[in-house]
C-alpha cells in the first residue's frame, strides 16, 4: 500500500474524531500514526500529532479522594500499554469482572490458551445480570489484566489477545 | 442518619451543583459518567468518578442497574438523580430501597401517584385544588351547549384521541359551537380514527406559575414562594422568574396554601414543584401537575429566599431535622433566570454542539452562573443542549431585568452558536419589560419577529 499523504492523515483524524473509538493505531512501511483520546496514552509514537487532546484530568487528589479511592480497589485511570500487534478486549460497560461462569468452576480462559473470535473470555455482572465478553479475534490469550471479582469501568482493558497468523 | 457518600446519577450543570451542595455538607461524592463525559467538570470535582458506559444515554445515564451497581461497588449510601434522565422513575427509587441506598427524592409510591396524570388530578381534586374545568366526552352539539353553560365561555374543544391541534377549536359563543362542532369531530375522526371530543375552559391570557415546596416526609411541608415560567417555546421554559410579579397578594397566599396542602396530605418528602395555569383575567389558578424532582429553575427560588434547595434535599433524604421553616421565607427580592442553550434560534433552534473556544460569563453583584462549561469544553452532541443558566437578583423586577440585560450583553461564548441573541431580544422587548406576557407570547409575538 502506498504511504498516506497529508490529506489521508487529515481524513483519518477526522474519522477518529467523529468515532467513539478510544485509540487508533496505523502502521505502514515508513509511517506510524497513533491517535488517542487519552492524554496519558503511552502511544508508540508520541511525536506524531494526535487530535486536540481533551483537557487532562487532574491527577492531584485530595485526602478525601485518596481515602475514597483506596476504599474501593480499582485502578482504571492508569493502564500500562499492550505490546505491538496485540489486541485488547475491553469492558462493554461498568460491572464486576468474573473469570469463571460460577464460583469454583474452571476459568473461561487461561493465559496461553487459543481462542476463536466468539470464545467467551470472561463475564461482566451488573446487578446479577451476567453478560459474557467474547475475544473478538482468533488467537492466543497473552494477558488477563483484572482480578476476579473486581469492578471494571466502561472501556477498561480486560484481556490481551495475540491474533493468529 | 446523615448521608456519607452520594452517587450523582446525572451530568452537566446539575451534577456540578449537586457535588458542591454535597461537599458543603461534608458528604463524599462519586460521579458516574458516560464515555463522552470523562473530562467533564463534574468528573474532575467529584471525589471519585466511574465511567459506566458509552456516550448514548440509554447505555449509561438511563440504565438504573448500572447506576445501582456503581453505587454499591463504591459504597455509596445515597443516590441523587438530579433532573431529567431517571429522576422521576419509581423504578430507580425502588432499586435503591431494595439495596439499602437512600434515594434523594420521594418514595416510589409518591412518584407513581403523582407521575400518573389522572391519579395526580384526583389527588389534587381531593385536596381541594382547582382543576381546569372540563368534561368527559361530549356526544353532540346539544350536550356541548349544556356543558359550555356550566363551564362558562370561552371554551376549547379537543379531540380525546390525540393532540397537535387537530379536532380542536375555541368557542366564545353558542354560535361558535354550532358552527365548528361537527367539522372538528370529522377532523378528529380522520386524524385519529376517533371523533370523540371533550371540552375545557379556555384560558386566553395564561401564565405558567409554579410553587416550590419542600417536604420532610412526616407531613411537614414548607414553600419557597412561586415562580413565573411563562416564557416558553414548545412547552420548554426559556426564562423563569420569581416571584410572579403580576399576582395579587391574596391570590398568591391561596396558591401557596394549595400547593402545601396537596403535598402535606401525601407526607411528601423531597423538594417538589406544584405547577399551575394562572388565568390573569379571572385570577383563577388551575392545577397542572407535580414535579417530584429538583427543577432546572430552582435557583430563582433560592435567590429570593436564601435557601439552598439541594442541600435541603440531602437533609430530608437523610432524615435530618430541617433548620429552615416557613417563618424564614421572606420574599422581598426578584430573580430572573435565562437558560443558555447551544442552539441556533435563527435556524429553527438547531442544536449546535462543538468546542467552546472562549467562555467569558458575566460577574458582579446579583449575578449567578450555574454551568459546567469553560474554555475548551466540548459540548457533546448526545445530550440536552442546555449549557448553563444565568441568574440575576435585584430589589425588584425592573432592576432584575436591567441587570439581566447588562449580564447578557457582556456574556461572551465563542466557538459554538448559542441562544444568547434571542435571550437579549426577549429581555429588551417592551412586553417583557412591562410584564405583559403569556405562555403563548414567545411563540406568537416574538419568534417570527426575531427570526426575520
Amino acid at each position: 500500500m502506498a504511504s498516506p499523504d497529508a490529506k489521508d492523515i487529515e481524513s483519518l483524524v477526522e474519522l477518529f474524531n467523529r468515532s467513539d473509538w478510544d485509540e487508533m493505531h496505523l502502521k505502514t512501511d515508513d509511517l506510524e500514526i497513533f491517535l488517542s483520546n487519552d492524554p496519558n496514552a503511552p502511544g508508540p509514537s508520541r511525536n506524531v500529532a494526535g487530535p486536540a487532546a481533551p483537557t487532562v484530568t487532574a491527577e492531584v487528589r485530595s485526602a478525601a479522594q485518596a481515602e475514597l479511592a483506596s476504599a474501593t480497589d480499582t485502578s482504571a485511570s492508569v493502564e500500562s500499554p499492550i505490546p505491538d500487534g496485540l489486541v485488547a478486549v475491553r469492558a462493554p460497560n461498568l460491572g464486576t469482572f468474573y473469570r469463571a461462569p460460577k464460583p469454583g468452576a474452571p476459568a473461561y480462559v487461561e493465559i496461553g490458551q487459543a481462542v476463536q473470535a466468539d470464545t467467551e473470555v470472561c463475564l461482566i455482572e451488573v446487578m446479577k445480570l451476567f453478560t459474557p465478553v467474547r475475544a473478538g479475534v482468533a488467537g492466543v490469550v497473552r494477558e488477563i489484566r483484572i482480578q476476579d471479582g473486581q469492578m471494571v469501568e466502561f472501556g477498561q482493558l480486560l484481556v490481551v489477545v495475540e491474533p493468529a497468523g | 442518619m446523615p448521608l456519607k457518600r452520594v452517587l450523582i446519577a446525572n451530568r452537566g450543570e446539575i451534577a456540578v451543583r449537586i457535588i458542591r451542595a454535597a461537599h458543603a455538607l461534608g458528604i463524599e461524592t462519586v460521579q458516574v459518567v458516560s464515555d463522552a463525559d470523562r473530562d467533564s467538570m463534574a468528573a474532575e470535582i467529584a471525589d471519585r468518578t466511574v465511567v459506566i458506559g458509552p456516550a448514548q444515554s440509554r447505555l449509561s445515564y438511563l440504565n438504573p442497574k448500572l447506576l445501582l451497581h456503581a453505587a454499591l461497588q463504591t459504597q455509596c449510601d445515597a443516590l441523587h438523580p438530579g433532573y431529567g434522565f431517571l429522576s422521576e422513575r419509581a423504578e430507580l427509587g425502588t432499586l435503591c430501597i431494595e439495596h439499602g441506598v437512600t434515594f434523594v427524592g420521594p418514595t416510589p409510591e409518591t412518584i407513581d401517584a403523582l407521575g400518573d396524570k389522572l391519579r395526580a388530578r384526583a389527588i389534587a381534586e381531593e385536596a381541594g385544588v382547582p382543576l381546569v374545568p372540563g368534561t368527559d366526552s361530549i356526544a353532540n352539539v346539544e350536550r356541548a351547549k349544556q356543558a359550555a353553560e356550566e363551564i362558562g365561555f370561552p371554551v376549547v374543544m379537543k379531540a380525546s384521541a390525540g393532540g397537535g391541534g387537530r379536532g380542536m377549536f375555541i368557542a366564545r359563543t353558542f354560535e361558535d359551537l354550532v358552527e365548528s362542532f361537527d367539522k372538528a369531530s370529522a377532523e378528529a375522526l380522520e386524524a385519529f380514527g376517533d371523533g370523540t371530543l371533550y371540552m375545557e375552559r379556555f384560558v386566553g391570557n395564561a401564565r405558567h406559575v409554579e410553587v416550590q415546596v419542600l417536604g420532610d416526609g412526616t407531613g411537614r411541608v414548607i414553600h419557597f414562594g412561586e415562580r413565573d415560567c411563562s416564557t416558553q417555546r414548545r412547552y420548554q421554559k426559556v426564562v423563569e422568574e420569581a416571584p410572579c410579579a403580576i399576582m395579587p397578594d391574596d391570590v398568591r397566599k391561596k396558591l401557596h396554601a394549595a400547593a402545601v396542602n396537596l403535598l402535606a396530605k401525601l407526607n411528601y418528602r423531597n423538594a417538589g414543584t406544584v405547577e399551575f395555569l394562572y388565568d390573569v383575567d379571572s385570577q383563577d389558578y388551575f392545577f397542572i401537575e407535580v414535579n417530584t424532582r429538583i427543577q432546572v429553575e430552582h435557583p430563582v427560588s433560592e435567590q429570593i429566599t436564601g435557601a439552598d434547595l439541594v442541600q435541603l434535599q440531602f437533609k430530608v433524604a437523610g432524615g435530618e431535622a430541617v433548620d429552615f421553616d416557613q417563618a424564614h421565607v421572606n420574599i422581598n427580592r426578584h430573580a430572573i433566570e435565562c437558560r443558555i442553550n447551544a442552539e441556533d434560534a435563527a435556524n429553527n433552534f438547531m442544536p449546535s454542539p462543538g468546542r467552546i473556544r472562549a467562555w467569558h460569563p458575566p460577574t458582579g453583584a446579583g449575578v449567578r452562573i450555574d454551568s459546567h462549561c469553560r474554555d475548551g469544553y466540548l459540548v457533546p452532541p448526545y445530550y440536552d443542549s442546555m449549557i448553563g443558566k444565568l441568574i440575576v437578583t435585584a430589589n425588584d423586577r425592573d432592576g432584575a431585568v436591567e441587570r439581566m440585560i447588562v449580564a447578557l450583553d457582556s456574556f461572551q461564548i465563542d466557538g459554538i452558536t448559542t441562544n444568547l441573541p434571542l435571550l437579549r431580544h426577549i429581555m429588551k422587548h417592551p412586553d417583557f419589560k412591562a410584564n405583559r406576557i403569556s405562555t403563548r407570547w414567545l411563540e406568537q409575538q416574538v419568534l417570527a419577529d426575531f427570526q426575520n
